[in-house]
């Protein structure tokens, strides 16, 4: 017994880890399944196979695991998809463990089959793809080198530099095979199966309370992960977008932290309108990504329309309903992974109808804390003076704040009064020390306002804008009288992005790039796609602007009538090499012509006489036909029985001495005839 | 395995179609290529090769022997082929991991012939599963030939006849027994020979042992006989025996006869005669086959 190339099982088991990596990237497998199998790995990378004693008892372990998931997914705690890739993972785990045979291998790498085909099911991440090519790379050369392996006699070394080189072109061939069926292979359904979003492997970070309090730290805007999704239309074109993304909006402030006293509204709603008119409003198709956390709808400033919301589950995609809350909140009704929905926002810079609002929220937006120091509001009006205008007493404000404060995120923590902390002793803060000093100073002096939370920014990726979670910012609204609330924000201009670091910044961004590249041709390819990858192959697009196509087809569709017709030729030539074969029934066939033949003649076949009963009779009655009907009979015998099929071309030959002799016999009779 | 795969590949494909989840299809044409890839390359591994035998000595029934194939291909590389005798009883296999173009390389396997008798053999069956194990792939290279195989090694529990030729003495092995006459030569001592037979002068002098030997050595004459009548495994059992006395006897020097129905083999002493009492008692009940084979 030869001892196993070492290089085949640390393939074999990366590869396995590679495939079990491909579910665990869902965030939906057990912890204790993660380190089971994790620990497994490593033990057999190290190359222990402990289980190797013990290979029966080993196994019967397994299902007493079997019977813990069975029992999870009965009590409804698991998903069956989980709980049968986690088994699948164990599994694998038991034989990475087990002694090293070609049986093992086999079910090892068959287990990572089906933990990949595991993984297809529970996520449409990028890393999914990253985590199927390397096991199909890996598992493709640890089984390459298990056949040599099986075939080099005993004591001589594995050829596997040779091996690897034809191995490694193999398997891009058949990633090139995978992505032509892939696009070829018509789709007969909607992509129902597909999951969205996952847990991933990270928290959410960011989200929304009923509450804003001052101070603490502001570790968020150095948060590059990325939170919302959103295809806009019109398009703006800009590769930076500078927008607020409102979330919801405070009116309350005691002194410590915002609140909303606006009262939830009890019904839940598929669509919620929040103003009329849909005249040129833009239009938002967001995605909030399992990094965001809260179950706020986030949109563009000023949202007027909002509706059909998808909630991403662990299980596929399903409906849900939006409740309105107070502080122009949007919540939906359950709780998910992500979330998907359609808006329809007033464009920047339109006046909006702030809608009807209760009086009491109404008079809250001038509502002050009890204890506010009264150097506020002397600050207030040293800046702005005996301006009437809202807007115009906000824009000076903000201008002064903005120059006369430092932003930062390094706060001293929680202190007594926050907004004096920051207007007279520290001078710096960050976004929401900005905005609730602006929001406070103008109401006491007698404008309306309220602070306002969301996100501010949007960066271009592909045709999409992505949100950061660093992007999470607060602003004020302003009141003004025939136009509604307007953004006002104090923030200095600089400060209102995310602030992380711009390597990871951009590592992020290229990472968001592919995986929406990943997301538009993969996870989303559908028959339209099919139909236009066809359509384009043959014809050239329409430009837009351009009412007629270009006369000349494209250069693809040159290139691709080339590879057809090579492709032709190809196999024409590959089948004309091919020996010309003998169809199976040709012998009974040339019997079936013989008798018609011989029955012009009249010397047919009886009831129950073969063939070669005729040939038989005829040589024992010494018929002048006996010569040459006996060796087509052989002939024939041989072809049916003797494994010597009739040559191409021969049938017909024999077939016509036979024509001869029968119309030489039927002259003879038709003579006899006539001397009669 | 490849079974279980294609039932994979079956299902993978049937969650595919139910779902329309298109990462399944990422992953069932993968493994659909992959089914492709595997026809196509071990194809390409059994194209343009020629085999041929290299000669087998000779095999004992019931027991392992050597027999070596050689395996030529003319453009292109191969990998892990195996090579077994197609439709004849011989088990076992033998293979080759890598085969460069070009060069003959000889693939040794050692196979087990169940029975006695000339075994006629029609062709060489190479196989391969390259490149993944997953499904194996057969090519049948027509080479005829007959393998003669000898009766079974065993023991021989009865003794052989009484001695035919030869002085009867206390020892019955001749090499034992000084022989007479002048010095014909020298020659190496072999196995079981007497010591004192040695030429010391001459054997230090070259520096191995040698023998002198005489003009008339001591030997018997022993004739051994399979009876007519004898069939099946009462036959086999009789032939099995023979071939171990003969062996015995001609080991201890003597010279061995071996008397067959119809066939008389005349005395001789050697491994050629032994080589010939077993080529006799392989043919013995296939007499039909060695005239179709002459």
């Amino acid at each position: 017994m030869t001892r196993p190339n070492r290089l085949r099982l640390v393939l074999r088991d990366l590869g396995t880890g590679a495939a079990f990596a491909s579910m665990a990237v869902s965030g939906q497998v057990p912890i204790w399944v993660l380190g089971l199998v994790v620990l497994a790995l490593f033990v057999a990378l190290m190359g222990r196979r402990p289980f190797a004693r013990a290979p029966r008892l080993t196994a019967v372990l397994l299902v007493p695991v079997g019977g813990v998931l069975y029992l999870a997914v009965a009590s409804g705690q698991m998903d069956l998809v989980v709980a049968a890739c986690s088994f699948a993972g164990l599994v694998a785990s038991q034989r990475l463990l087990s002694d090293t045979s070609p049986t093992t291998d086999g079910q090892v790498l068959l287990a990572g089959l089906l933990m990949i085909a595991g993984g297809a099911a529970l996520s449409g991440e990028l890393l999914f793809a990253v985590c199927l090519l390397t096991f199909a790379v890996l598992a493709s050369l640890s089984l390459g080198l298990g056949v040599v392996e099986a075939a080099v006699p005993p004591g001589e070394p594995v050829p596997v530099r040779q091996v690897m080189r034809p191995l490694a072109m193999g398997t891009t061939l058949a990633m090139l095979g995978a992505v032509a069926f892939f696009i070829l292979f018509p789709r007969l359904n909607w992509n129902m199966g597909a999951r969205r979003a996952s847990p991933g492997l990270g928290t959410a970070t960011t989200g929304f309370s009923d509450t804003v309090r001052l101070g603490g730290s502001g570790t968020l805007k150095s948060n590059p992960r990325v939170v919302l999704r959103a295809k806009l239309t019109p398009d703006p074109g800009v590769e930076q977008l500078a927008s607020y993304w409102v979330g919801r909006t405070y009116d309350t402030f005691d002194g410590q932290e915002w609140s909303t006293i606006g009262a939830p509204n009890k019904r839940s709603r598929t669509r919620v309108t929040l103003r009329r008119g849909a005249e040129k409003q833009v239009y938002q198709k967001i995605e909030l990504l399992p990094a965001y956390g809260s179950r706020t709808l986030i949109a563009l400033e000023t949202p007027a329309k909002l509706g059909n919301a998808l909630t991403h589950t662990v299980t596929g995609d399903k409906r849900t309903q939006l409740q309105e809350l107070g502080g122009d909140e949007l919540r939906f009704v359950e709780q998910g992974l992500g979330y998907a929905y359609e808006v329809y926002s007033v464009p920047p810079g339109t006046d909006a109808d702030p809608g009807k609002m209760a009086q009491k929220e109404a008079d809250q937006l001038l509502a002050l804390p009890d204890n506010l120091d009264p150097r506020v509001e002397a600050l207030a009006r040293q800046v702005v003076g005996d301006e009437k205008d809202p807007l115009a007493a906000a824009n000076k404000l903000s201008a002064w704040l903005q120059r006369e404060y430092q932003y930062t995120l390094e706060l001293g923590g929680d202190v007594a009064d926050p907004l004096v902390d920051f207007l007279f002793v520290r001078k710096a803060g960050h976004c929401e020390h900005f905005a609730s000093a602006l929001t406070l100073m103008l109401r006491t002096l007698g404008f309306e306002t309220r602070l306002a939370t969301g996100f501010f920014g949007g960066e271009r990726v592909g045709g999409e804008y992505i949100v950061r979670a660093g992007d999470a910012h607060a602003w004020t609204h302003v009141l003004v009288p025939g136009r509604g609330f307007v953004t006002v924000d104090a923030t200095p201009p600089a400060f209102r992005a995310n602030q992380s670091l711009q390597l990871l910044e951009s590592l992020i961004s290229l990472y968001e790039a592919i995986e929406s590249a990943w997301r538009a041709s993969v996870v989303d390819y559908s028959f339209r796609d099919q139909m236009n990858f066809m359509r384009d192959l043959s014809r050239s697009r329409r430009e837009p602007g351009k009412e007629q196509r270009t006369r000349l087809p494209p250069l693809r569709a040159w290139l691709t009538a080339a590879l057809v017709g090579a492709a032709v030729y190809w196999t024409w030539k590959k089948l004309s090499r091919l020996k010309p074969r003998t169809p199976a029934l040709e012998a009974t066939r040339f019997a079936d012509a013989m008798e018609r033949q011989l029955a012009t003649v009249g010397v047919g076949s009886r009831d129950g006489e073969t063939l070669e009963d005729v040939s038989a009779r005829l040589t024992r009655e010494a018929h002048p036909l006996a010569p040459t009907v006996s060796p087509l009979t052989r002939r024939y015998l041989e072809a049916r029985f003797g494994q010597q099929p009739l040559q191409p071309g021969e049938a017909s030959r024999l077939l016509k001495d036979l024509k001869q002799a029968v119309d030489s016999q039927r002259k003879q009779q038709a003579s006899g005839t006539r001397a009669a | 395995m490849g079974r279980t795969y294609l039932v994979v590949t079956f299902g993978v494909g049937l969650g595919a179609l139910n779902t329309g989840n298109n990462l399944l299809y990422l992953v069932l044409g993968l493994l659909l290529s992959v089914i492709i890839l595997s026809g196509v390359l071990s194809e390409r591994c059994l194209r343009d090769l020629s085999v041929r035998r290299v000669g087998t000595d000779g095999a004992f029934a019931g027991e392992p022997f050597a027999c070596r194939w050689g395996v030529t291909r003319g453009k292109g590389h191969a990998f892990a082929l195996t090579l077994s005798e197609v439709d004849s009883p011989l088990t076992g296999e033998g293979g080759v991991g890598y085969l460069p173009a070009g060069a003959e390389h000889v693939v040794r396997a050692d196979l087990t012939a169940p029975r006695r008798g000339p075994l006629k053999l029609t062709g060489v069956r190479v196989t391969t599963t390259w490149p993944l194990g997953l499904f194996a792939k057969t090519r049948v290279f027509p080479l005829e030939a007959t393998l003669l195989v000898y009766p079974r090694r065993g023991f021989a529990c009865a003794a052989p006849a009484d001695v035919a030729v030869g002085n009867v003495g206390e020892s019955n092995n001749p090499h034992r027994l000084d022989g007479t006459g002048d010095v014909a030569g020298l020659r190496e001592l072999g196995e079981h020979e007497d010591a004192r037979r040695v030429h010391w002068l001459k054997s230090a002098s070259v520096g191995k042992l040698l023998k002198v030997e005489r003009e008339r050595e001591e030997r018997r004459t022993f004739f051994l006989d399979v009876p007519s009548g004898l069939a099946g495994d009462a036959l086999e059992r009789r032939c099995e025996e023979v071939a171990e006395q003969a062996h015995r006897l001609i080991e201890a020097g003597h010279e061995v006869g071996l008397e067959l129905p119809g066939h008389r083999l005349r005395p001789g002493a050697g491994s050629g005669q032994e080589r010939a009492i077993l080529r006799a008692l392989a043919w013995l009940g296939f007499e039909d086959q060695r005239e179709e084979a002459a």
